[in-house]
This record gives C-alpha cells, sequence and structure tokens, in this order.
C-alpha cells in the first residue's frame, strides 16, 4: 500500500470536496466536435429547406395592420402606466415603481394572430387583488379619458389584467419589487410563482436584447414556436425555453457565428433528440437565474420525455426529407405520432420511456434523485407570450 | 402611642369607614387624589371659595409632612406659652362646624375628625407662628435634598412664592402654611380647611405680625430639631402610616411632650364637639346628602347600602391599588397620551379622546358631576407626555397632590385646565407672580404637547379602498368592514380613527405598502423586549464567532485530510487507469488474460482511510458507480469472456501461429532453392540476415513474437520479399480485446510476400496439419481451406471448441488496386490470385488493428462500452447491421469528442445521443473511415431504412437510459441499490437494500467482493 503523495500537493484541485454526486453532462452536440465528424460526402443542398423555413416565417410575422394596432395599444397603455407611476394623483391602491415591455412583442418574435403585448408593472406596494382590481379601472379610466371613442375592455386575471382593444391586447403583468415578493401571503396578493415569474420576464427581456437579436434567433423562435403549437408533444416547451433554445441552436458553436437558418433549425431538433432536456443533462443553463438552473427542469419527468420523443420522430422525418410536414406547408402534425413513410424509408413513432414508479418504494432508486432534479427549480416558468 | 395606633388602625380600616378618618387620609387621599376634585371641593363652598384665595397661594404645599410635623412642634412648644390658645378656640370651633359638613358627605367618617381638628389647632399655631414658614421654605430645600431629584426644581420655586407672600402679606402666608400643612394631612374636607383658614385670617390678621417675629426668635431651635426628624420620616415615606409612626417614635425620643400634644389635642376636640352643634343645622346643604359618591371611582351610590358594598367590592379596591401604585398608571404606554380629568380617563390619541368625551360614560360623570355641583372642567384634554409622566413618578402621591391643590401645574401639564375648577376661582387675584411663573410653565410644556399633538394628527388615514360600506336593504350605510383587519365598526368617527389607527397602519404596511412607516410603540414591554433581544444577539454572535472560529480550525485540518485523501483517491485512479491499460493490453497477451475485469477496487484490497465519499471527489471523472455504471460494469462482466474460453482461444492461437511459422520456414526452404537462380536481384547478405532474424524471433517465447508482431510486420515488409510467408497477425476482435464471450472463432492474417494465390493457400494448408502434429500432438486440428474467401479454417477440437480463420494477403493486392487504375500491368498477377476484395478486407483488418490500439483502446470507458454494444448488435437485430468497425468508429469517435474522460455509463448514454441526434442517418456526417485513403463511410453498406431503425433504436434507448431504465437496453435485470454506495452519506437510500434479491446472473461473485470491500471500508472508517 503506497502512502499518500505528498509531494505533488501544489496543483489546484480539480472540483470541489462537496460537490454533489450527480454532474449534469450535457449531451451530444454535433455542432461542437465536427472536427470529430468529417463529412464522407458533401452536404446535401439545402436550399429548398431554407427557402420552405423563410416562407414559413413570413407567414407568421403579423401583419404591418396588426403591429400596429398592437403598437399603439401597447403605447397607450405604458403612458397611462407611465404618468400613474409619476403622478399618481389621486390613486392610492397602489404605487407604481416601474413599467416596461416585456415578451413577445418586445423581442420582436411576436406571431400573426396573437396580438398580444406584455407590459410588467413593477408596485412598490404589495400586489393585492384590490390593487390589481383599482390598477385596471384607473387604466382604463384614464384610457377613457384620452380617447373616449375607442372601445375598451379591461378584464383581471390571475397575474394582472389585459386591456383589449378590438383587434389587440396588452396584457399587464402585476409584480412588485423583489424584496416584497417573499412578504406577500397567497391568500390576499398574488401568488409568488407569478411574481417571480413576472420578474424573470423582465430579465428575460433584457437578456434577449443584449444576446439574441441576430435575425435568424428571431426567426427560428417564430418557427419554433409554431412547431410547438402545432406538435402537441412541444406544447410544455414555454417561451423561454423556446427563446434559449433558439438562441443556443444559432450561436453556440465554435466559431460563434450565426448558423444558418435550416442548420440551426435542425440542429434544434438534434438537441433535443439527443436528451438536451433529459434528466441528467446539463441542458442550457438559464441565464437569468442564479446558480445555473437548467431550464428543462421547469418541464415535468413526462413532458421532459415526450418532448424528446416528439423531437426525435420528427428529426428522423426530417432526414428523410419530411420538413414540409414539420414547417407546417404540408400534411399535417399526425407524422410525430403515427407512422409514415418517405421515399421508402418507414420511419415510425416512438413510446414513451418514462415510466411513473410503481410505488414509492420500488421507485425510490429511480425516481427520486430525478424527482428532485425536476422539481428542483420548478416553477420558472414565465407567462409572457 | 396611642396616635401611632390611630394611624395603623386608619390606614386599614379607611373602606370600613374607619374612626379616624383624618389620620386615614395621608394614605389614601395622597395618592389618589387629583387636581379635580380638589378643586371641587372648594367650588362647592362658595363662601369657602371665596374665602380660600389665600390658601390656593399656597403653592409649596409639598413641604407638607415637614411642615406638620413642625408645626406640631411648633404646638409643643407653644402650648406652655399659652397666650394664644383662648385663640385657637374660636377658631375650632368654627371648623368643627365646616367639618360637619364634611360629615355630611361622608357619613361613615361623622365620628372621625381627630387628625382634622389636630391639624385645625397645629394649622392655627403653625398661623400663629408664622416662623414656620421660614422654616419651611429652608425645610424644603433640605427636603429636597433628602428625597428625589425631580422635586428639586419644584420645591424651590414652592418656597419662594411661599417666602414670597408671608413676606409680603403675613396674613395670607399664615393661611399658606395652613393649607399646606391640609394638604401634608391630606385632609379632605378641604373646603372646611379653607373655611376654617378663613376665619382664621380673619381672626389673626391683626396678630400675627407681633407673634410673628416673637416666634420666630424663640422658637428655630425647636423647629430645626423637628426638621430633622421631619427628614427621617421622608425617607421612610410619607405615604405610610409606619412612617407616621415612626415619626411619633422620635418625637417620643426627641421630647416626651409629644404624647401630651396628642393628649392637648383630644382635649381640644372634644372641647369642640361639645360646642359647635347650634352650627351644623344652618350649614347642610339639603341635596347633596343623598349622593354617596366614590372619590376614587367617580361613581355615585343610590345609598349608604350599596356605597358600602362599592367600597367593599373589587373594582373598587382594584383602583384604589391602582391609585395607590402612583401616577404611573395613568400613562402606562409612554408616548403622548390626552387624559380626560373628568373621568381620569388616559386615551391614546386626539380621536379616542374625542370619542370618550362623546361617550355615554363621560357624559354620565359629567352629568353627576353637574348634579353634585363639583366643578366640571373643561373637554380640552390633559396632554401627558413621557417626560412629564416621568416628572410626576418620581415625585411622591403628596407632592403631586399638592401641585394640584396649589394650582401650580408641573407635573401633569394641560394649558388649558391649568386653572383647573377651584384652583382658578381660588387664584383670582391674589399671587401676580405665581401665575406668570405657572403661565411660563404652562407655555413651555403647550408647546411640546401641541407639538406632539401636530405629529399625531399628520397621520393620513390609509387603505380607505379596503373598507367596504355594508349596507342594509335601504342602501343606508350601516357598518364599515376593514378588510385588513378583519374587523368591523359602525360609525364612520370609529372607521376615521381606525384608518389612522396603529393596527390598522401595520396591517396596511404588511399587506400592502411595506414602506409605510409605522411608529414604533416603544411601550416599556417592547423595550424590554428589543434589550432582551439584543442581548440574545449579542451573545448568539459570541457563539457564532466562536464555532466558526472552531469550525475554521476544524476545516483546516479537514482540508489537509482532504488533500491527503484527494492524492489518495487519485493515486487509485491512476492504478485504476493502469489497470485498464492492462486489460486492453491482455487481449493481446497469449499468457495473462485476466479472469474477470473486477473493479479495480478489489483490485488493490480495500483501500483503508478512503470513505465512499471519495468517490465524487478527486478526478474531474466520477468513479464508476452511479447506476448506470453499475449496471454496465455489471453486464459488461457477464459479456466478458470467461478464464476457460480465454484460455482455449490462447492455446489454439499458439498453436496456430507456431504452425504457420513452421509452414513458413517450410515454404521457404523448400523455395529457396529455386527462388535464389531466378531472383538475383535481391543481395544474398539480406536474405540471410532476415533469416537470421527469424530465427531469432523463432527462438522467442510465442508471447514476445506476439508482442513484436508489429515490428516483425514493419521488418517483415520492409524486409525483402523472401519468405512466402512473412508473418501472421491477429487482427479482429481478439486483436482489440473486444472478445466477448461465447466469441470463439478468432482471426489471423498471414502476410505473404507476393499476391496470395490458390497454389499458395493449398500449400500452406497442406503442409500446415503437419506442423500442428509438431506443435501440439495432444490437440486435433483439422484445417479446411476457403479458397473464395482467401482463407484456411482451423478448427481446434478443444474445450470450447475454438476457430481460427486463416486469412492470405499481401500489400501488394493494394498496389496492384492502384496500378490498376493507372494502367500499368507491369507486375505480373498470377493466373490463380486469390479473390482481391477479401485480401484487402485482411488489409484493412489488419489497418483497423492497428489504429484501433492507437486510438480507441486508449480511451477510458471506450473498450466497455464498445462490448457492450457489441453485445447490443448480437442481441438485438436492428442493431446487427451495423458492423464491428463503424461500431468502433462510431464510439471511438463519439467518446473522443467530449472534452472530459467519460466514466462508462455516461460513454454509453453519449453513444446513444450521438446516433439519437441523428449522426448516422442519411443527412448525417457518416462515418469517415480513418484507414482508407478515400473518404469511405465505415457504415456504407447501411440502407437507410436500416439507420432509420437504428437510430429510432437508439433514441429510445436514450430514453430508457435518462428514465433509469439502462437495464432494459442492456438486456439484464435491474440491479438492486448498492449496500454501500453513499450510505453513510445518504441514509434514505438505505431501506431499500435488504428488499431485493441479488439476480444479476455472472455478476454474484464480483458483486459479494464489492460488498466485502464496502463492509472492509465502513470498519476501516469506523475505527478510523
Amino acid at each position: 500500500m503506497r502512502g499518500p503523495r505528498v509531494g505533488r500537493k501544489g496543483r489546484t484541485r480539480p472540483g470541489n470536496f462537496k460537490t454533489k454526486f450527480f454532474v449534469p453532462r450535457p449531451p451530444f452536440d454535433f455542432y461542437l466536435c465536427e472536427s470529430f465528424f468529417p463529412r464522407v460526402k458533401p452536404a446535401a443542398d439545402e436550399s429548398a429547406f431554407t427557402q420552405a423555413i423563410l416562407k414559413r416565417n413570413q407567414d407568421l410575422i403579423p401583419s404591418p395592420q396588426e403591429q400596429s394596432s398592437v403598437l399603439n395599444l401597447v403605447t397607450k397603455v405604458q403612458a397611462v402606466l407611465d404618468n400613474l407611476a409619476v403622478a399618481p394623483g389621486a390613486f392610492d391602491a397602489c404605487q407604481i415603481e416601474e413599467v416596461r415591455q416585456v415578451g413577445s412583442f418586445k423581442k420582436g418574435t411576436m406571431m400573426a394572430g396573437q396580438n398580444v403585448a406584455d407590459i410588467v408593472v413593477i408596485l412598490k406596494t404589495l400586489p393585492t387583488v384590490e390593487a390589481i382590481q383599482a390598477l385596471g379601472n384607473k387604466v382604463m379610466e384614464d384610457m377613457k379619458q384620452s380617447d373616449p371613442l375607442e372601445i375598451l375592455t379591461m378584464l383581471t386575471n390571475e397575474g394582472g389584467f389585459e386591456v383589449s382593444s378590438a383587434d389587440a391586447t396588452v396584457k399587464i403583468l402585476i409584480t412588485t419589487i423583489p424584496q416584497n415578493v417573499r412578504k406577500c401571503d397567497p391568500e390576499i396578493h398574488l401568488s409568488q410563482k407569478i411574481l417571480q415569474s413576472h420578474l424573470a420576464a423582465i430579465r428575460h427581456s433584457r437578456w434577449f436584447e443584449e444576446n439574441a437579436h441576430h435575425s435568424s434567433i428571431k426567426v427560428l423562435i417564430r418557427v419554433l414556436r409554431d412547431i410547438r403549437n402545432r406538435f402537441e408533444g412541444f406544447s410544455s416547451l414555454n417561451p423561454w425555453i423556446i427563446d434559449l433554445l433558439a438562441q443556443y441552436a444559432v450561436m453556440n458553436n465554435p466559431s460563434r457565428q450565426p448558423l444558418p437558418l435550416n442548420v440551426a433549425l435542425r440542429r434544434c431538433f438534434q438537441l433535443l433528440a439527443a436528451g438536451l432536456f433529459l434528466p441528467g443533462s446539463a441542458s442550457i443553463p438559464d441565464p437569468c437565474e442564479n446558480g445555473s438552473v437548467r431550464v428543462h427542469t421547469s418541464l415535468t419527468l413526462e413532458e421532459q420525455d415526450l418532448v424528446c420523443l416528439t423531437a426525435q420522430t420528427l428529426l428522423r422525418v426530417m432526414a428523410h426529407g419530411g420538413y414540409k410536414q414539420i414547417l407546417g406547408q404540408e400534411g399535417n402534425p399526425s407524422v410525430a405520432m403515427e407512422m409514415s413513410v418517405w421515399d421508402g424509408v418507414v420511419v415510425s413513432p416512438l413510446s414513451k420511456a418514462y415510466e411513473k414508479p410503481p410505488e414509492k418504494k420500488e421507485g425510490e432508486e429511480t425516481g427520486e434523485e430525478m424527482e428532485q432534479e425536476a422539481s428542483a427549480e420548478e416553477g420558472m416558468e414565465t407567462q409572457e407570450t | 402611642m396611642s396616635f401611632r395606633k390611630m394611624a395603623t388602625n386608619n390606614y386599614y380600616s379607611f373602606t370600613a369607614g374607619g374612626v379616624q378618618y383624618g389620620t386615614t387620609q395621608p394614605a389614601t387621599y395622597q395618592t389618589n387624589q387629583t387636581a379635580t376634585p380638589a378643586a371641587g371641593y372648594t367650588v362647592q363652598h362658595p363662601a369657602a371659595a371665596a374665602a380660600a384665595q389665600p390658601y390656593a397661594g399656597a403653592a409649596a404645599a409639598v413641604a407638607v409632612a415637614a411642615a406638620s410635623r413642625t408645626i406640631q412642634t411648633g404646638y409643643e412648644t407653644y402650648q406652655p406659652t399659652t397666650g394664644q390658645t383662648t385663640t385657637t378656640y374660636p377658631f375650632a370651633s368654627r371648623q368643627q362646624s365646616a367639618y360637619e359638613k364634611v360629615q355630611a358627605y361622608y357619613p361613615q367618617a361623622a365620628q372621625v375628625g381627630y387628625s382634622t381638628t389636630d391639624t385645625a389647632t397645629a394649622a392655627y399655631q403653625s398661623g400663629i407662628t408664622s416662623n414656620i414658614v421660614y422654616g419651611y421654605s429652608s425645610s424644603a430645600a433640605q427636603l429636597a435634598g433628602v428625597k428625589s431629584k425631580t422635586t428639586v426644581t419644584k420645591y424651590p420655586h414652592a418656597g419662594n412664592s411661599v417666602v414670597q407672600s408671608v413676606v409680603g402679606k403675613p396674613s395670607y402666608s399664615t393661611n399658606t402654611a395652613y393649607a399646606s400643612q391640609r394638604q401634608v394631612q391630606k385632609n379632605q374636607n378641604l373646603q372646611t380647611g379653607a373655611v376654617s383658614s378663613y376665619s382664621y385670617t380673619g381672626s389673626t390678621v391683626g396678630a400675627s405680625p407681633s407673634t410673628y417675629s416673637t416666634y420666630n426668635t424663640g422658637n428655630t431651635g425647636n423647629y430645626s430639631n423637628k426638621t430633622s426628624v421631619y427628614g427621617h420620616q421622608q425617607q421612610q415615606s410619607t405615604q405610610s402610616s409606619a412612617a407616621v409612626a415612626s415619626n411619633n417614635i422620635t418625637n417620643q425620643q426627641n421630647t416626651t411632650s409629644i404624647v401630651q400634644t396628642q393628649k392637648t389635642h383630644v382635649n381640644t376636640w372634644s372641647g369642640f364637639k361639645r360646642g359647635p352643634v347650634r352650627f351644623q343645622k344652618p350649614k347642610l346643604p339639603p341635596k347633596p346628602e343623598q349622593l354617596h359618591y366614590c372619590e376614587v371611582c367617580k361613581i355615585s351610590c343610590a345609598g349608604p347600602q350599596t356605597y358600602r358594598e362599592h367600597l367593599e367590592g373589587q373594582k373598587h379596591k382594584k383602583k384604589e391599588a391602582a391609585s395607590k401604585q402612583g401616577n404611573n398608571v395613568q400613562n402606562p404606554r409612554g408616548g403622548t397620551s390626552l387624559r380626560c380629568e373628568l373621568c381620569d380617563v388616559t386615551c391614546t390619541g386626539a380621536d379616542t379622546y374625542a370619542a370618550h368625551i362623546r361617550g355615554t360614560k363621560h357624559q354620565k360623570v359629567v352629568k353627576l358631576h353637574t348634579k353634585l355641583g363639583k366643578p366640571i372642567p373643561s373637554d380640552d384634554p390633559v396632554v401627558i407626555s413621557t417626560a412629564s409622566s416621568k416628572g410626576s413618578k418620581g415625585t411622591d402621591g403628596s407632592s403631586v397632590k399638592a401641585d394640584v391643590a396649589s394650582g401650580d401645574k408641573k407635573t401633569v401639564s394641560v394649558p388649558k385646565i391649568n386653572f383647573v375648577g377651584g384652583t382658578k376661582l381660588n387664584t383670582t387675584g391674589s399671587q401676580d407672580k405665581q401665575e406668570e411663573n405657572k403661565s411660563e410653565e404652562k407655555t413651555e410644556d403647550t408647546k411640546i404637547d401641541l407639538s406632539k399633538l401636530d405629529s399625531k394628527a399628520d397621520i393620513q388615514p390609509v387603505g380607505q379602498d379596503y373598507i367596504d360600506e355594508i349596507k342594509n336593504d335601504d342602501g343606508k350605510i350601516i357598518s364599515f368592514q376593514c378588510k385588513l383587519c378583519e374587523c368591523r365598526f359602525n360609525d364612520p368617527n370609529a372607521k376615521e380613527m381606525h384608518m389612522k389607527g396603529r393596527r390598522h397602519r401595520l396591517q396596511y404596511k404588511k399587506k400592502v405598502d411595506p414602506e409605510l412607516v409605522v411608529d414604533i410603540k416603544p411601550s416599556l414591554r417592547q423595550r424590554k423586549i428589543q434589550e432582551s433581544t439584543l442581548r440574545r444577539q449579542q451573545l448568539r454572535e459570541e457563539f457564532y464567532r466562536r464555532r466558526e472560529e472552531e469550525r475554521w480550525r476544524e476545516e483546516l485540518r479537514l482540508m489537509e485530510e482532504e488533500e491527503r485523501m484527494y492524492w489518495e483517491e487519485r493515486r487509485r485512479f491512476e492504478e485504476e487507469i493502469e489497470f485498464m491499460e492492462w486489460q486492453r493490453r491482455s487481449g493481446r497477451d497469449p499468457r495473462g488474460l485476466p479472469p474477470i475485469p473486477v473493479p479495480p477496487r478489489s483490485m488493490f484490497g480495500p483501500p483503508p482511510m478512503i470513505p465512499p465519499i471519495m468517490s465524487s471527489v478527486g478526478p474531474p471523472v466520477s468513479r464508476p458507480d452511479s447506476a448506470d455504471d453499475r449496471h454496465i460494469m455489471a453486464k459488461h462482466s457477464s459479456i466478458y469472456p470467461k478464464e476457460a474460453e480465454l484460455n482455449a482461444v490462447q492455446t489454439v492461437l499458439t498453436d496456430t501461429e507456431k504452425a504457420l511459422k513452421l509452414v513458413s520456414d517450410y515454404l521457404t526452404e523448400s523455395q529457396s532453392a529455386e527462388k535464389k537462380q531466378e531472383e538475383t536481384v535481391e543481395p544474398k547478405k539480406d536474405i540471410k540476415e532476415t533469416e537470421i532474424k527469424k530465427e531469432a524471433n523463432e527462438e522467442k517465447e510465442p508471447s514476445e513474437l506476439n508482442v513484436t508482431k508489429n515490428q516483425e510486420k514493419e521488418a517483415q515488409q520492409s524486409a525483402p520479399p523472401q519468405r512466402v510467408l512473412k508473418g501472421v497477425m491477429r487482427v479482429g476482435g481478439l486483436a482489440k480485446g473486444l472478445l466477448l464471450t461465447g466469441e470463439t472463432s478468432v482471426q489471423l492474417v498471414v502476410m505473404c510476400a507476393e499476391k496470395p494465390t490458390r497454389t499458395l493457400l493449398e500449400r500452406v494448408a497442406d503442409n500446415l496439419p503437419k506442423q500442428f502434429e509438431v506443435v501440439a500432438s495432444q490437440t486435433n486440428y483439422e484445417v479446411k481451406r476457403c479458397v473464395e474467401e482467401a482463407a484456411i479454417v482451423v478448427h481446434a477440437e478443444s474445450e470450447p471448441a475454438v476457430t481460427v480463420t486463416v486469412t492470405l494477403t499481401s500489400p501488394l493486392m493494394r498496389d496492384a488496386k492502384d496500378s490498376e487504375g493507372s494502367s500499368t500491368e507491369s507486375v505480373k498477377d498470377p493466373p490463380d490470385v486469390l479473390d482481391r476484395q477479401k485480401c484487402l478486407d485482411a488489409l484493412a483488418a489488419l489497418r483497423h488493428a492497428k489504429w484501433f490500439q492507437a486510438r480507441a483502446s486508449g480511451l477510458q470507458s471506450c473498450l466497455i462500452v464498445i462490448r457492450i454494444l457489441r453485445d447490443l448488435c448480437q442481441r438485438v437485430p436492428t442493431w446487427s447491421k451495423l458492423n464491428n468497425w463503424a461500431l468502433e468508429l462510431l464510439a471511438e469517435k463519439v467518446i473522443g469528442s467530449c472534452p472530459q474522460p467519460l466514466n462508462p455509463g455516461d460513454a454509453l448514454r453519449r453513444v446513444f445521443e450521438a446516433v439519437a441526434s441523428g449522426v448516422i442517418l442519411p443527412t448525417g456526417p457518416g462515418l469517415l473511415d480513418p484507414c482508407e485513403k478515400n473518404p469511405t463511410d465505415a457504415a456504407a453498406k447501411l440502407a437507410n431504412q436500416e439507420r432509420e431503425d437504428i437510430t429510432a433504436s437508439a433514441q429510445h434507448a436514450l430514453r430508457l437510459i435518462s428514465f433509469r431504465q439502462i437495464h432494459k437496453v442492456l438486456g439484464m435485470d435491474l440491479l438492486p441499490p448498492p449496500k454501500y454506495s453513499r450510505g453513510q452519506f445518504n441514509r434514505k437510500r438505505r431501506r431499500d437494500n435488504n428488499t431485493e434479491v441479488n439476480e444479476g446472473e455472472g455478476t454474484d461473485e464480483k458483486k459479494d467482493k464489492k460488498e466485502e470491500d464496502a463492509k472492509n471500508v465502513e470498519e476501516v472508517q469506523e475505527k478510523a
């Protein structure tokens, strides 16, 4: 038995003594190790695919009329809220600290037919239901004053309220300053989860401005959202995850140059298929949360399985030339769930791998860690669209 | 002595209507009596009120007890000089009559009056001997020194005023003395006193100046003597009758005549009793007789019976006791509060005060007082500030009362009420200076109070939105409900007050606006709590600091320990690597094939001092003990060839190699002659050299032959093609160390100097059996030629049966291909040359083996993963389409592309990830073969459908692995969680250890070993 080697003490120790056993590992990503996989034959010409993506994007961009109507409403609401923040006057139900636009409208990833813009209102006071109601009424009142002719409706919901005109809606997401969040009592105020998510939405839009301004990313986000809406398996992917995924797919490569759209879109599927959002994967760390929260942990295990499964099937469909079905230009979304034939190649759907642990005792070994993983940072779902 | 008795009796028997009412007064009255009642009394007697002006002027009542005492002395000394005693009598009688009136109010105390008279006489005497006033003023200073600090300021002032009055108006000054004495005695019937004083003044106006000087000179000594007595008494607390008693005793010690004095008192009193009966009737006011008013509780009783009952009742006693506690009861919370003097109620704010004033209780009291004809103070509140309350606390009851009576606002400072009732009336016109003083003080106090009031008034009502109006059916608001505080009120005023209230504001702060400032209530309790929490915090901090230090030291120690363990761990890791390396080599090692790759842990015995936690430390690669790793290792050990198999294969291979060598020798010998003649191009020297080499090699151990096979081959290639069979090499799974259990067919490649021909193959095949007999006669070897495969198949009937495929090839085959392309067919192809593709495949296999040894076998986990995948290919038809070489390439690329080394579980998962992400799909990059000049896909043979199927299978497998079902992928049973792993650190996991039966078929042995290891480790740990 050799004794401990004392001679090599000088080196820095990798890893902390107290690191937990589980260390997530990034999944296989072809574009990070392309050099290991030199192409046997040159890549096929995919300009048709690219064109299809661009075409789809064109369909998904809201029309100028839509955009202007949303912009109109947003401007008005913002003006009213700003005014309330600066000069509350007699209004004392709540005090507004800050008003910020967030969400797809702000990011420029709005989809046609979804003329919803989001504004986060940070209150200095605690967000009671009454205060929100009062704020909503006040906003309506002020807007009516400025333009008595416009027909507006106001509806409160669990996260705030929304003001709708004929063809546009502005969602006002209420939250409070961070130090107040913990003081909130779910019985009187909005739930902390909602408040946190609204605060996160602000961080998200800020991050987006800084990191995801490339238009490829925006196109990809729009296309991915459309895919998400059409394929049931992806329904658990929230806008924030899609943003991150798109940004990752376009920008995260050794050269740091944006990848072409067709490559990026396929990469999204490849990443998902390779289990980017499966338990044990390092996933994408949420840049807007402390302590490297992996984004996919907001999904349940079942959802993770479903997302991965759908992506895997679609990836194979895509590999056999079925991109039009995926983009929604041909066929229907059943390709993800049903057997399909491409050029004589039968693409069969996959079955779910995730099984609910039969009972706690049995499942303890399998379920526990994953469950922990999954439940650890749940709740950063964003509400903005 | 009797005095003393009286005192004690009175003190206790007061409520029962004690006899010595007058003496009782010091105890009771002192404390509970405030300005109002005193005033009330004076007011009640118009005559007295009119007359009592001088009495009010006696500001300095404080000295009181002192005064009374001195008076006694004065009396005592005076007694002998009988000159003035006669005057006493009229006065006394008068007083008696006045006293009668008091009796009307206090029927119970009717027979009392000893002390009253006593004081009366004393007063009278003091009136006569005005030197006492002087004495008083000086004694006041003394007293102040002896007594409390707060009073100090006041007393001098009072004293001054007294002096002034004395100097200016001697007659009044006597009165002052008298009044002060009254208060000292705590006599309730002040008006009586007033009356008497009035009469007295009337009678003494003329007399006093004369006596003044005389007495002054005569009595100073005596007085000073008594002053000391007084001081003593003060120290003992004026209020207690015991003090009086003690005083009495001291008096006795000083002068025995005190007893006499008392006696004379009694006498005088009895004399009064007889005398003044006639005065009684005309002075009786008719109505108030029916009223039974309790001063303490400020209520009236219907009759004597109820009054008595009230006096005995708990409520009264409580109030009485509370009032005895002193003034602090009045202002318990600190801060500014408003007091209703009439009801003796303290309100915390203007709003509550207003509510009180409006309230029925107050109205009742007002009504009662009006009925009684008592003065009713204005509705304006008395403001009590914390500072002033302190002052009042400092002074004792008597002094407060004296202040009140004299109208000198000291502790209870109210701007408007200052001239409270009777006091006001009394003071009219007489003492301007005093008034000035008072007003000065007042204004000061007012300022403070007003400012405080203002701050109070500043509070804006908050949370209007949270108050619901509850309306009845008619739409009339019947009540309000505050949603924040969950309370309701019927009165809009109450609502207003609630909204300004502290509780509501606190709720508002808590629930709506955390920035709202709510003033903290510095109540005594809170302060105490605060202090104690502070103290506790300090203690805690101290404690933590100390613990932190300790922890630091501990941590340092641990760090060293860790460091040590880390290197220990590193060493083990390296050993493990070495083991892997060794394992890899062993694939080619003819002798030392390892039995079963047991995990390195058991290889080196139980490592002491290394707790299992180390598995997570150290090298970036976590040790193979995740669930996936355990499954993979278990599976791996089950697919790894058994020792017997390996030995058999090894023997057969060695035999074959030896035989082939002999064949080669034979061929060389047989052909050398012919060749020599034909091929003169080659220098003989070289041939000989190579021959020597060959022979040398022959003599070497077979193992060495194998080890040096590559070099040998190189040598052969570079050497002139003298030998027909230049060498033999292992290829395929055997060479790579990838054999699985049950795989007993191995490949050898024989390099030929020239293009292998059918003739050559046949010659070799013919000769081989003969050589086998030479090499290993005991084993039965069956040699078959397989021309189309360019191979000879050797079947050994060993146990288990082993098949060796010997393929003939030559590097020239590849050259031929090239030359074909360039259409230079200079080299003549033998007509019966063997199948070219087969030969090329054999060459490729050779290259693969080389590449593999260079690249893959050094890669951590790569071998294990490839073995597992090969097993997968054998088991799952979908995967069987993937050839071995493609598989190896794939695994190597995928695992090699990961920046950090992976443990088997992660490595396998990564391979599946790669396939799942479409690496082998038609659109994927393909597997570029590194052993081919032209870009070729190692898996080129795969059809699209096969690629698709494999990908789909991998995708599913990936998800299975992710969701902890790797056993399904591996085709094995779920392993029970390890007994030891992390057991010490994660106790939760231990529970299901015993529940499951060990099921891994081939792994039992290994597991047992593992467990043993674990136990050892644990034992060692425990020892440590």
